[in-house]
């Protein structure tokens, strides 16, 4: 019997629990075997259709695709109007610059290009046999309808499956993909479908993250960054401030540039774009979702909304307390009452409306992360507040009784999940890098796991959202760059929580599947007994490059665990901030690094059986001396970093582990205030984010 | 007061919907390094947010500058587009009397019908003057380079003269004494540092910072920078260019921008921050004094406006003035026999400087502003123009303006 804390999210794709992978000892699916099921066996495997080739959509995920399908021998072939400009070629280079030229060239090979009029498909497109349509026409309902109409007709059973920026499939009349900007290399897809369908579950084999979402007018991440972007336009005329300024305060209070986001991607489309969807959503949903007459100018003028580069801004606009406050009103309370209608539709799982944001649009928080933090009565007051700035957002779409629940999991554990069979607990985490929230349900996760009595537990990923683990998420260690006192609280605490996983079970298992996993993640990781990975995953430190000081005990846990011989091992990945191959690390870093079936496999048994499976390195809790403190092999090594990062080292292992952890955090939260830490990496994201 | 009726009944200028730059003297801010039409535009937006005016509700958009700069091709559509809201609109130039035929011009929009929210803004950088190069069959050079600002301050091409020169024929003309000048120029001073430190000014100016091309602060522009604290003493000792005229008893030339808005008197309600403050236009005058006598101009246009409404000087509560020589006030003082240290009770351009198209902008600005603190009355707008030129206006303050 399963329990969990909340749904995982690998369950609305029809995959079972995270645990169910390490009970089967083996992935929910294979690619190989769902191209089959999807294309057809390897002797006549059917073709991959992509119409509007040569669109943005259409060309990026035809690169995207065509990465991944060219090795099943699957034709790729473009579709579009004749005369349309090339819109696949221009992709060759940035393929190449991704993945050499043999390779670009290979999967170029592989795309069959066709013109049709519209009306009849190429009457060569039979000899390829498609299976799946990837349709990214114009957005006319009309024309939509008479394309799937042609190809279901010429291609009875063929599967289609739109990217539509904004019809639902009931008016379609197909499940619908929608991708998400940048479309060569955001593996999002928000899906629309009765349930979860071989194509989408051989997207996730793929590597791609599709998101399955409910049937309606415009998807979650347009919802958000649309909505955001009308939020901003009616700050904009409702103080004059230029839309250069609004991104930098919107990019300080959550994260994202919308206009900027805008003219990235090209205005005239994505101007078109957040109309549209604004338009659509505004026939049902009323004057929250209004087109604002700036939007409307710049859709139909498809110009860019910053200024042209003869005509940087000259003046200054620097916003009192007054101002940023009722800026704050209007951005967030519209961000909050939009939310509030997508929960009340239940467009998605809570994991999934929340995360989209950070994965698509540079939220630096998730949406509904955001709303716990501030809590349901501040939620409510912020939105009532912008209805006094909006009357005309009140009369429709508010649904604050959604608010009610925020002690329910799906509102508690949004990037940490926990499940158990009874015997061995999976802590999975959704987030690639960690922060005061992961850090927070990390704890509600083990009091969970505590509660029910496991003993033994893995912690991983969870093979959906976080396809690698990248570190601590550096926005968290603002506050640190003038104040010690928060740089050691950073520390101590994801510190404190961090040695949970060592001393509140029997067994515990950190499991890495993901390409990469570093820094303050790596961190997490090492406090478990047994650190299982595979094979080919990157394992780092990168601190030293940004400069901090690694804050999570890298620089004494795991001298603690391996012989003194290897201690130079360690202190090259702390000090040169490259990475190590998984398979490279077995016995210093890692205890196991194997396939991914093999890795599955023995991860449950150390869980289940540990020592007899693998040998437990003990922990060495007394003071360490002799740790080397010659770098003379280290380029730079008189550079300021690489010595706090050794002094550090030096000291915390040269005290026993109960003072270590205090040690290791003084140094962390002292470099965070340095020069050379306000001049680096952090200091100078601070900067650019903060000081607006 | 007596009641005379408006000239553009109605239009209004909304109080609180004003502001200004502050003027800093020629060369000596970041404003000598900016494209100033795009300052004055992106400066206006900022000014009108601070005042709670959402730019979108203004249809029209009159600039005034006299100075050429980069795309000024493109006048009063490309500064509205660098305000952020593109506006229909024109430009108007007539030196320093720009500013106060820019409102008035847009009084008239409003009052004839196709506007009723019409944008002022006047603007000039009289730094790193434009020279242009003008093709002169005639000359001997065949091409001829001109410096904007300085050629043609020194050279009235109709009379020959600088315009310096005016000032010193115009006070032998009117027998005016060197040693009232400098008193004048001394009192002026001390009336700019008193409406400074009591906060008068700071109703009327917005600080604003200047950005370079890497989006990082180039320059604060928060005070008239190049204003002296001048002594009596000191302006007796400067030497004499012309009769009458010394560095001290002149302007200096300087770069800033003013803006305000003119309505139809049934919008004054949703855009003032004191809708019960109600300011009129009451009449208008321009006129051209003999050559090379530029500072009796202003005189003998008052002369004639007060003649048009059948007020008298007595009635006016607020008299102020774009006096670039002090001998101008000297000789309306004369003319009138009016007191002049009643005259320019918040600092004037003799002080704050000459950027011309702003200019009687900012004038009137503060003299609305200091009407109002008097509880209404009628006040006198005047100046000089180059070419001889006088210009003048009178407003009317309501009562209601009493606090």
């Amino acid at each position: 019997m399963i329990k969990s804390m909340r749904q995982s999210t690998l369950e609305t794709l029809g995959l079972g629990n995270v645990i169910d992978i390490f009970k089967n000892g083996k992935l929910p699916v294979k690619a190989d075997e769902l191209v089959e099921q999807v294309f057809g066996k390897e002797s006549e495997r059917g073709a991959l259709v992509i119409s509007g080739a040569n669109g943005i959509v259409g060309a990026g995920k035809m690169m995207q695709l065509g990465v991944r399908l060219q090795p099943y021998g699957i034709p790729l072939i473009g579709l579009d109007f004749p005369g349309v400009p090339d819109g696949i070629g221009f992709q060759y280079s940035g393929l190449a610059a991704s993945f050499g030229k043999k390779q670009a060239d290979e999967i170029m090979s592989s795309v069959i290009r066709y013109n049709y009029d519209g009306t009849k498909l190429p009457v060569l497109l039979k000899k390829f046999n498609p299976k799946l349509l990837i349709e990214a026409i114009p957005e006319i309902l009309e024309v939509k309808k008479s394309h799937y109409k042609i190809f279901s007709e010429s291609f009875p059973g063929i599967e289609i499956k739109s990217v539509t920026s904004g019809f639902p499939s009931s008016e379609l009349g197909v499940d619908i993909y929608h991708p998400a900007f940048p479309h060569q290399i955001n593996k999002i897809w928000e899906v629309v479908e009765t349930k979860p369908s071989k194509v989408t579950q051989l997207f996730w084999a793929l590597g791609m993250l599709p998101i399955p979402v409910s049937d309606h007018w415009a998807f979650v991440l347009d919802v958000l960054f649309c909505g955001l972007t009308l939020s901003a336009l009616r700050y904009h005329e409702a103080s004059n401030m230029p839309f250069w300024k609004i991104d930098k305060y919107v990019r300080k209070i959550l994260g994202p540039n919308p206009f900027r986001a805008h003219d990235v991607i090209g205005a005239r489309g994505a101007n078109f774009l957040t109309w549209s969807c604004l338009h659509h959503l505004s026939k049902h949903y009323g004057k929250l979702f209004e087109p604002t007459a700036s939007l409307v100018e710049h859709k139909d003028s498809g110009q860019n909304w910053y200024p042209l580069n003869h005509l940087r801004p000259i003046v200054n606009w620097t916003a009192d307390e007054n101002e940023l406050n009722e800026f704050g009103t209007w951005i967030l309370g519209s961000l909050i009452q939009m939310t509030s209608l997508m929960l009340h539709e239940n467009r998605a799982h809570f994991t999934h409306i929340n995360s989209i944001g950070e994965l698509c649009a540079q939220f630096r928080s998730g949406v509904i992360a955001m709303i716990r933090r501030l809590g349901s009565s501040s939620s409510i007051k912020i939105v009532e507040e912008f209805h006094k700035l909006f009357p005309g957002a009140s009369a429709k779409s508010w649904h604050p009784d959604v608010f009610k629940n925020l002690d329910k999991p799906e509102w508690q554990q949004l990037y940490v999940n926990a499940e158990h069979d009874g015997k061995v607990g999976v802590i999975t985490i959704a987030r690639e890098s960690y922060n005061w929230d992961v850090n927070e349900e990390l704890n509600r996760a083990i009091d969970w796991l505590k509660s029910e009595k496991i003993e033994r537990v893995i912690v991983t990923g969870d093979f959906h959202l976080s396809t690698q683990l990248v570190g601590a998420d550096t926005n968290e260690f603002f506050p640190a760059l003038n104040d010690e006192k928060e740089g050691f609280r950073v520390s101590y605490e994801w510190s404190k929580t961090a040695r949970r996983l060592h001393y509140e079970f029997k067994t515990s298992v950190g499991f890495i599947s993901g390409k990469r996993c570093l820094g303050g993640m790596l961190e997490l990781m090492i406090h478990c007994r047994y650190l299982v990975s595979v094979d080919d995953a990157n394992l780092g430190a990168p601190e030293v490059t940004l400069p901090v000081v690694p804050g999570m005990e890298m620089c004494h846990w795991t001298f603690r665990k391996v012989k003194p011989e290897n201690w130079i091992l360690l202190l090259r990945l702390l000090l040169s901030g490259k990475s190590v191959k998984a398979s490279e690390s077995v016995g210093w870093l890692t205890d196991y690094a194997g396939s991914i079936e093999n890795a599955i496999k023995i991860a449950y048994d150390i869980a289940l059986n540990d020592e007899k499976v693998l040998p437990k390195r003990i922990l060495n809790e007394e003071k360490l001396t002799g740790i080397p403190t010659d770098m003379a092999w280290l380029p730079h090594s008189d550079d300021a970093a690489r010595k706090a990062i050794l002094d550090c080292v030096i000291n915390s292992c040269g005290v026993n582990l109960n003072e270590a952890i205090t040690i290791q955090s003084k140094h962390s939260a002292a470099f965070m205030t340095s020069k050379q830490c306000q001049n680096g990496f952090i200091g100078d994201e601070y900067t650019k984010t903060m000081l607006v | 007061m007596k009641k005379v009726e408006s000239i553009y009944p109605n239009a209004r200028i909304p109080y609180g919907t004003w502001g200004s730059s502050y003027f800093p003297a020629w060369q000596m801010s970041a404003l000598a390094e900016v494209n100033i039409a795009q300052f004055a535009g992106e400066a206006m937006s900022k000014i009108m947010s601070k005042r709670k005016v959402h730019m979108n509700n203004i249809d029209y958009l009159i600039t005034g500058s006299t100075i050429p700069w980069h795309w000024k091709f493109w006048t009063s559509p490309f500064v509205s587009s660098c305000s952020g809201f593109r506006l229909p609109g024109f430009h108007v130039e007539q030196a320093c009397a720009t500013g106060l035929k820019a409102m008035l011009l847009a009084a008239a929009e409003v009052q004839s019908g196709p506007s009723n929210m019409v944008g002022v803004l006047t603007f000039d950088r009289t730094s790193d003057s434009p020279v242009g190069v003008f093709p002169e069959r005639r000359s001997y050079e065949r091409t001829i380079a001109l410096s904007d600002v300085w050629d043609n301050f020194g050279f009235d091409p109709a009379t020959g003269n600088a315009m310096l020169n005016t000032a010193g024929l115009a006070a032998r003309k009117y027998k005016i004494d060197r040693k009232e000048v400098d008193e004048i120029a001394f009192f002026r001073h001390q009336q700019y540092f008193q409406a400074l430190e009591s906060g008068f000014l700071q109703r009327v100016l917005e600080p604003l910072e200047i950005l370079n091309l890497q989006g990082k602060l180039l320059g604060k522009i928060d005070s008239d920078m190049g204003v002296r604290k001048l002594t009596l003493d000191g302006l007796r000792t400067m030497r004499e260019l012309d009769s009458c005229v010394t560095a001290g008893t002149q302007t200096h030339a300087s770069d800033g921008m003013a803006t305000l808005l003119v309505t139809s008197k049934d919008r004054i309600k949703e855009i003032s921050s004191r809708p019960e403050i109600d300011i009129q236009f009451i009449g208008r005058a321009e006129l051209r004094a003999l050559p090379n006598l530029m500072p009796e101009a202003p005189a003998l246009t008052v002369k004639k406006l007060l003649n048009q409404t059948g007020l008298t000087i007595d009635d006016m509560a607020v008299v102020k003035n774009h006096n670039p020589f002090a001998v101008n006030d000297a000789i309306f003082a004369k003319e009138f026999n009016y007191d002049w240290h009643k005259m320019n009770n918040t600092g004037c351009p003799l002080v704050w400087g000459h950027p011309q198209g702003p200019t009687l902008t900012r004038v009137t600005m503060e003299a609305l502003e200091e009407a109002v603190d008097l509880g209404g009355g009628y006040v006198l707008i005047f100046g000089c123009a180059a070419g001889d030129v006088g210009i003048a206006a009178i407003f009317k303050v309501s009562e209601g303006g009493k606090k």
